[in-house]
């Protein structure tokens, strides 16, 4: 579904991403771990398409094309979502009234019928409930005054509304409480099938004990350093990062 | 102008004139880079961010507004937005 290869990217001429190789297949789930400031949301933004950054070389190949040719609405419409580490507030427009939008956007590009008002409401009401979001929430502007693990499970609730095909999920764990956390790994693991992929950054290990990842990626400055299965996260939790900081030093 | 009498005047501006400030104000300072990149990313293009986001801070002053002034300004709103928002 995606691969990544030998992808350097830089912003005002500093270099964040220094040659990423990553493949991600229907299916699979993906963890990137690393240390601040290695570079994890800067992936994030650049799949998605956020612009400042300059990529130099390498490419992306989404879904058997040149992700670099879609702009960022219609990387999204082609079925990546982000899920921000730090969500935005936009005053003034309720949830609902934005996801309607963007739900239409997408269907209207795919050739598709917009949603009546009343399927859209049927189906907000259920991801709702699948989420364990008071629905009351959803009429609110979009993350204005929520708290960080409202903000969170919101966009939790948003990927469960635009049933993407490739989620990234950046440190959506961070600030959640137990609960949140609960349920968040249970929305991923629900909404996962063999035809989707999850990409999870993430810090704790925690998460990865409820959303079970096929493969854990360290990243450290720019360059995954090492890959393993799961059992990669609990090292890095019992070791910390100097030990992978010491396999970047040597590349 | 006081404070108090600022919202209490409202309504006796040119509406017509004064909903292009409004447009202009929030596509040129009250829309982020971040906000439209979020909404980007949600598959949302630029045109309708600016309408959703335009619509949403021209409720939230008309919701203020005594209810007959309110009636005709989301008209008048109505009627610009279709004009200049594909
Ligand atoms: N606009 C910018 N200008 C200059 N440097 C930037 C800019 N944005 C990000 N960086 C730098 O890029 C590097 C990578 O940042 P990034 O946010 O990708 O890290 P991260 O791995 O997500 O960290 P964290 O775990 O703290 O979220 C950092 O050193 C950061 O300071
Ligand atoms: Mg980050």
């Amino acid at each position: 579904m995606l691969s990544i290869k030998n992808l350097r990217a830089s912003i005002h001429g500093k270099e964040i991403l220094k040659g990423i190789n990553l493949e991600v297949k229907a299916g699979e789930v993906h963890a990137i771990m690393g240390p601040n400031g290695s570079g994890k949301s800067t992936l994030a933004s650049v799949l998605a398409g956020k612009e400042g950054y300059d990529v130099t070389s390498g490419e992306v190949i989404y879904k058997g094309k040149n992700l670099f040719d879609y702009s960022p609405e219609d990387r999204a419409r082609e079925g990546i979502f982000l899920a921000f580490q730090y969500p935005v507030e936009i005053p003034g427009v309720s949830t609902t009234n934005f996801l309607k939008t963007a739900i239409n956007e997408k269907r209207k590009y795919l050739g598709q019928q917009p949603l009546s008002s009343v399927d859209f409401l049927k189906m907000l009401k259920a991801k709702a409930k699948f989420v364990e979001l008071d629905t009351e929430m959803t009429s609110r502007a979009v993350n204005v005054g929520f708290s960080g693990g409202e903000k969170k499970r919101n966009e939790i609730f948003q990927l469960a509304m635009m049933n993407p095909d490739l989620s990234i999920l950046d440190e959506t764990d961070s600030g959640l409480d137990i609960d949140a956390l609960r349920i968040v790994a249970e929305g991923v693991n629900k909404l996962k099938t063999k035809d989707n992929a999850f990409v999870i950054i993430t810090h704790y290990q925690r998460l990865l004990n409820y959303i079970v990842p096929d493969y854990v990626h360290v990243l450290s400055d720019g360059q995954i350093v090492t890959s393993g299965g799961k059992e990669l996260a609990l090292k890095l939790e019992e070791l910390g990062y100097d030990w992978v900081e010491d396999l970047a030093d040597a590349k | 102008m006081g404070d108090k009498c600022g919202a209490h005047t409202f309504p006796y501006f040119d509406i017509s004139n004064s909903t292009a400030t409004v447009e202009h104000e929030a596509t040129t300072s009250k829309i982020s880079e971040e906000i439209m990149f979020y909404c980007k990313s949600r598959g949302i293009s630029q045109e309708d961010a600016v309408a959703l986001i335009v619509n949403g801070y021209a409720k939230e002053v008309l919701n203020q507004l005594p209810m007959e002034f309110a009636v005709e300004a989301q008209k008048l709103l109505a009627i610009s937005l279709e004009g200049s928002v594909g």
